[in-house]
């Protein structure tokens, strides 16, 4: 079973590559060349292709992302109109016919030859350019104009090609997401590690009967803070306080910026309560041992207690990161297009939910799942006890 | 003069009254053995001597002082009379040369090459010089705790406590832990020894303290102790001890 797990996460991670690699088709812009003649300059401008589809007009957007057949008027006026299109995809038919469009509020019927699209270039080849060459004259005078466009790849209605297309597709969008994911999920967790290291220390002063009243006071207030800060941000989910920061504050004016202060504030009072475990969990020999030779209490804690309390959570503190990665997808929440987000959009240009949420999923998991071995290898090598993933937080 | 005077120390957990009035005098350069019944409150003397436990009432005054008043007092009076633990407590993050030098370098601010020298031949003289670069988790029991007294000479203490030094070793390696005690007990140190091991007490020491539910129960020459008590409890624990 691993095995084969092993085998799809390595497919996901080389296929993930390659699309990256897959040259998109970059055209090299066409400079028509200025006609004089002011007639004809006219119709150049005012001359539309129309869809087949509710014969909508062509704008060079939807010229671009072409994926139906359309119609190209023989006239302008007194200019006549021909064309040569140059493409293996397009086929254009000699006869003329009418249609029928919309003009203001009224129908206009024109004379037209229709465009046929007779193939569809697959996802892996992309879009294919074409070019049509249009031809306007009157009397002795003529101008040839160059149109250029994308064939564009449909999304097949079948599941499995359905997803091959969104991956290839929108592969570089996931990556994208999924660069924000990961950057966001470390950073915050190497951030938090800090804050946290503060954190415990505050929660783990003692108050000794030497202390004076001053001193006293000043312990009791940090650990009070530290205490308090641990309840309300392991007791709030992470997703009221994205909001909370961003939409109640707009914090740092930046949903990216909010957005990891928000990850790093929610895993330090996780990790701080890690560390604090651990530091329980030293033998209390360590710290008499301190003692005895003549460090104070600090000193213990810093050179003795805390190193050893920190190598022993770093499993946990690991674990914090791969939890991360998943619950970072509630900072889309707060527009940060992280991973998740980046697929509800991509979803939102086919509507095609189940493919694209199938795709997260996978890239979620090999995320997860190469990380946590990743981390399983480190501490091996340092000699460690492996953690196995705990639930989400 | 006494360098360790304790006056009428008390110790109570919670009710309970683990020490009930001890008053004792050392003297320098000498001997001690504590010996008694688990539970008779050693342990406990010994570790409020240095304030690993706050004793609850009474004084113990080093050199005639009372240190028990300020943390930096308390913090100087350790490295005057440093400790030797049951379970060694070795420091696990740091070599045997860094478990030396760590006290020093950071209480008596001594440069790093100064007291390598010193360690080193510290060391030396518990027969550990080979070992200055492993860990802890590499030695064995009493190699660790032959480590664990070279770390208490380090800052030239006046008094070193010995916490039951064999009581957690195999007994094959109780011996060179031992040995190395009578080497540091000819350099005229002052030791105060909490121990199982009669033979070893009844050899090396001055004098041998008897406890027994909280109070000295009885003191003396370890001829005194050892052969001729008269009082019952001791009889009592010392024919249990050695047969």
């Amino acid at each position: 079973m691993n095995k084969v797990l092993k085998k799809i996460f390595t497919f996901a991670i080389v296929f993930g590559i390659i699309i990256t690699l897959i040259p998109k088709g970059n055209a090299e812009d066409l400079v028509n060349q200025e006609t004089t003649d002011p007639i004809i300059q006219e119709a150049v401008e005012n001359v539309r292709f129309y869809s087949s589809f509710n014969y909508q007009t062509l704008t060079t957007d939807k010229l671009n992302k072409l994926t139906t057949d359309f119609y190209l008027p023989t006239s302008y006026e007194d200019i006549q109109i021909t064309y040569i299109v140059d493409s293996l995809y397009l086929e254009l038919s000699q006869i003329p016919e009418t249609i029928s469009i919309r003009v203001g509020t009224d129908f206009q019927t024109i004379e037209v030859l229709k465009v046929t699209v007779i193939d569809l270039p697959n996802v892996l080849k992309g879009e294919q350019l074409f070019n049509i060459y249009a031809t306007y004259s009157y009397d002795t005078t003529s101008y040839t104009h160059a149109y250029q466009g994308y064939i564009t790849p449909v999304i097949p209605n079948d599941f499995l090609g359905g997803s091959l297309y969104t991956l290839v597709r929108y592969g570089k969008m996931f990556l994208e997401g999924a660069g924000l994911t990961i950057g966001i999920s470390l950073v915050g967790t190497i951030i938090g590690f800090i804050l946290s290291l503060f954190l415990a220390t505050a929660k783990l002063i003692t108050i000794t009967p030497q202390d004076r009243k001053m001193s006293k006071a000043v312990k009791i207030f940090f650990n009070k803070l530290s205490s308090t800060y641990i309840t309300v941000f392991r007791g709030t989910p992470m997703i009221v306080q994205a909001s909370f920061f961003w939409y109640g504050f707009g914090l740092f004016g930046n949903a990216l910026l909010c957005g990891l202060f928000v990850v790093s504030l929610n895993t330090a009072a996780y990790i701080a309560e890690i560390i604090r475990g651990a530091v329980g969990a030293i033998d209390k020999g360590q710290t008499e041992a301190g003692l005895s030779v003549g460090l104070n209490y600090s000193q213990t804690m810093l050179f003795i207690v805390f190193p050893q309390a920190i190598k022993n959570s770093m499993p946990a503190i690991g674990n914090e990161f791969v939890i991360n990665i998943k619950d970072t997808a509630v900072l889309s929440v707060i527009g940060i297009f992280e991973l998740f987000n980046q697929t509800k959009k991509i979803t939102s240009l086919h509507y095609r939910q189940l493919e694209a949420y199938a795709i997260v999923a996978l890239i979620y998991l090999v995320l997860t799942y190469s990380t946590t071995s990743a981390l399983k290898l480190v501490e091996k090598k340092m000699g460690m006890k492996p953690l196995e993933l705990t639930s989400s937080n | 003069m006494s360098i360790l005077k304790i006056n009428n120390l008390h110790k109570n957990y919670g009710s309970e009254e683990v020490l009930k009035g001890i008053n004792l005098k050392i003297n320098k350069g000498e001997i001690v053995s504590i010996i008694g019944s688990s539970g008779s409150g050693k342990s406990t003397l010994l570790r409020c001597i240095n304030y690993l436990e706050m004793p609850t009432y009474g004084d113990i005054l080093f050199r005639g002082e009372n240190m028990f008043i300020s943390q930096k007092q308390i913090q100087a009076l350790r490295t005057k009379v440093t400790m030797v633990f049951q379970s060694f407590n070795l420091f696990d993050n740091f070599n045997v040369l860094e478990n030396l030098m760590l006290s020093p370098r950071k209480v008596l601010k001594i440069s790093k090459d100064l007291l390598k020298e010193k360690a080193l031949n510290t060391l030396d003289l518990v027969g550990m010089k080979d070992f200055y670069l492993k860990y802890p988790k590499h030695l064995s029991g009493g190699q660790k705790q032959r480590v664990a007294i070279a770390r208490a000479l380090m800052m030239d203490p006046e008094v070193i406590l010995f916490d039951e030094p064999t009581s957690a070793l195999d007994p094959e390696m109780v011996g060179e832990v031992l040995d190395t005690m009578k080497t540091l007990a000819s350099t005229g140190i002052t030791m105060l020894i909490v121990t199982h091991e009669m033979s070893f007490a009844k050899e090396l020491s001055d004098r041998v303290i008897f406890m027994n539910e909280g109070i000295v129960y009885e003191e003396g020459t370890p001829d005194q102790v050892f052969l001729n008590s008269k009082l019952p409890r001791t009889k009592e624990f010392l024919k249990r001890v050695t047969h």
